[in-house]
């Protein structure tokens, strides 16, 4: 225990805390003080948090920690501290979708990601602040504040899962809880410089969970790591009869094969769309330069030719709007001075779409998805940039009236794979010069995160980048 | 709808839908309807012949109460 204080714990992972949890070395009270005290020294920083659960949070883990003692450990997330963004359902806590319009809505039960992580000893230490609704990229939310990117304070996070991104990212807890409709685990993974994993569309319940587009939806981990992906992944997926989308698909150990290196996998390289003039060359560099050393690890580089691609991040918005409009359409008839003015406007852009137009997207999608899956028989994963564009300042993002602010071009290619459902993972893969992290995106088959996963864990063996404190908060104390 | 809607039109048709949107918060939507509009023109362009959604009616299993 000696050599295990505060000051080392807060950019530990799951797989390093897990062994020194179960062994003992490491009291999960002790663990959770460390996160406490790191949220108390940060918070006002960055904003992350909409609460902090401290008394429930040391009580669960003195639990925890007993449970250990007398050898009844449940395995790697037991003792693991967890925030869960804040569209997902605790029983007995507000879910409050960042929003003022739900600012009293009580959850009756848990989610059942909630409830699966509860079962697998997991702390539970807080609500972690995001978009309103999750409805947009850059992570900005002018009722619940702005969260900073641990980065450059003056940065955006991206989002929405943007407390989810940036308490991870500075050391306050392990792993989080994100969803994706649009990119709202990836983009916000990416431009923090840590591994967020959005799975295959049905794979993880989304029960209990804010709707956005219910066609689109998904919930994954954030983590420091691709192995802490996978550990999580071990108890968020498996079918749940109470999300009707939810997969039936046997649930494989997404650990299993992490060690399985490069070595005999085909990694497929678009030739349009996500190397396009439009990338910021320091991204396409780093991104070509991740193939490169992937390649000379083993994996076998296959070009490959998508010229209808491009077409997916309309696709994205063209499904996502009219669902989105659907979900919202009375809350926002009876409060729409509560929403926030940039997620009103949003929402009320979809308005008017006529039916034939959302009908043709549903269509387009399906036509989208057969070209994917048509390109994607020769290869095992497709590696591409996650973001086109450097983190941008939060004053360059913030809307005003009739100018829905810049960074449009953040999910340009995340959306791509929400539209197919395919699993797709974010890892940093470099620095930008001005020393801002840069992601890539791993993309499988659906149902293939392990194949994912394995490409991931490979290349983060091969660097360094996610070991890296963020530039622009203090230590550990 | 169309980017080329003045505020009023645009809040005249939402109100045509049951949807309700003041004429000031039309005018805020601006550059993000532009984006919309884009988006929709993009798929328009799309043959989606032979793409028709996959999903079907399916009637609900009879709930009768014996007796």
């Amino acid at each position: 225990m000696a050599s295990i204080n505060n000051s080392n714990l807060a950019y530990k992972s799951v797989g390093e805390l897990a062994p020194l949890l179960e062994s003992g070395e490491l009291s999960p009270v002790d663990l959770t003080q460390s996160s406490l005290d790191r949220i108390a020294q940060l918070q006002s920083t960055l904003n992350a948090f909409l609460e902090v659960w401290e008394e429930s949070a040391l009580e669960d883990a003195r639990v925890a920690e007993a449970e250990i003692a007398a050898g009844r450990y449940l395995g790697p997330l037991h003792g693991i501290p967890v925030g869960l963004k804040d569209l997902i359902d605790v029983a007995g806590a507000k879910t409050t979708g960042g929003s003022r319009v739900l600012a009293n809505n009580m959850a009756t039960f848990d989610a059942t990601v909630v409830a699966k992580l509860r079962s697998a000893g997991a702390i539970f230490m807080g609500k972690l602040n995001l978009v309103e609704f999750a409805l947009g990229f850059t992570g900005l939310n002018s009722h619940t504040g702005d969260v900073k990117n641990p980065w450059n304070n003056e940065r955006i996070t991206a989002g929405s899962s943007s407390g989810s991104a940036a308490a991870v990212t500075a050391g306050m807890l392990p792993v989080s809880l994100g969803s994706d409709t649009g990119g709202s685990i990836r983009m916000p993974a990416a431009l923090c410089g840590i591994a967020g994993l959005k799975p295959t569309y049905g794979r993880v319940s989304r029960a209990g969970v804010l709707d956005l587009s219910w066609s689109m939806d998904h919930v994954g981990p954030m983590a420091r790591t691709t192995q802490d992906c996978a550990l999580m992944m071990n108890v968020l997926a498996g079918h749940d009869s109470r999300d009707p989308a939810s997969s039936a698909q046997p649930v494989p150990d997404f650990t299993e094969d992490l060690n399985g290196g490069l070595n005999g996998l085909k990694i497929g390289v678009p030739t349009d769309y996500f190397f396009d003039d439009f990338v910021d060359p320091e991204i396409g560099a780093s991104v070509h330069a991740s193939i490169e050393l992937m390649s000379a690890n083993g994996a076998e580089v296959v070009e490959l030719s998508m010229p209808w691609v491009d077409k997916g991040r309309a696709i994205n918005l063209g499904v996502l709007l009219p669902e989105a409009v659907s979900v919202h359409e009375k809350m926002l008839a009876k409060n729409a001075e509560q929403y926030t003015p940039a997620v009103r406007s949003r929402i009320q852009a979809g308005f008017n779409i006529p039916a034939i137009d959302y009908i043709r997207a549903k269509r387009a999608r399906l036509w989208f998805n057969q070209q994917m899956a048509t390109s994607m028989k020769r290869i095992d994963v497709l590696i591409t940039p996650s973001v086109p564009i450097q983190t941008p300042m939060i004053a360059e993002c913030t809307p005003s009236n009739g100018n829905p602010g810049g960074g449009g071009e953040i999910p340009m290619f995340t959306g791509v794979f929400d539209v197919t459902g395919q699993p797709s993972h974010s890892i940093p893969c470099g620095y930008t010069e001005d020393g801002m992290p840069i992601g890539m995106m791993i993309t499988g088959h659906p149902f293939d995160e392990k194949t994912v996963l394995r490409v991931g864990h490979a290349y983060e063996q091969l660097t360094d980048w996610q070991q890296r404190p963020p530039m622009d908060i203090p230590a550990p104390n | 709808m169309t980017s080329t809607d003045t505020p009023e039109e645009f809040s005249e048709r939402a109100g045509e839908h049951e949807l309700e949107i003041s004429t000031e918060d039309a005018a805020d939507i601006g550059g993000f309807g532009v984006i919309v509009a884009a988006a929709y023109s993009t798929i328009r362009e799309i043959d989606t012949t032979g793409f028709e959604p996959a999903e079907i009616f399916v009637p609900t299993p009879s709930q009768r109460e014996s007796g």
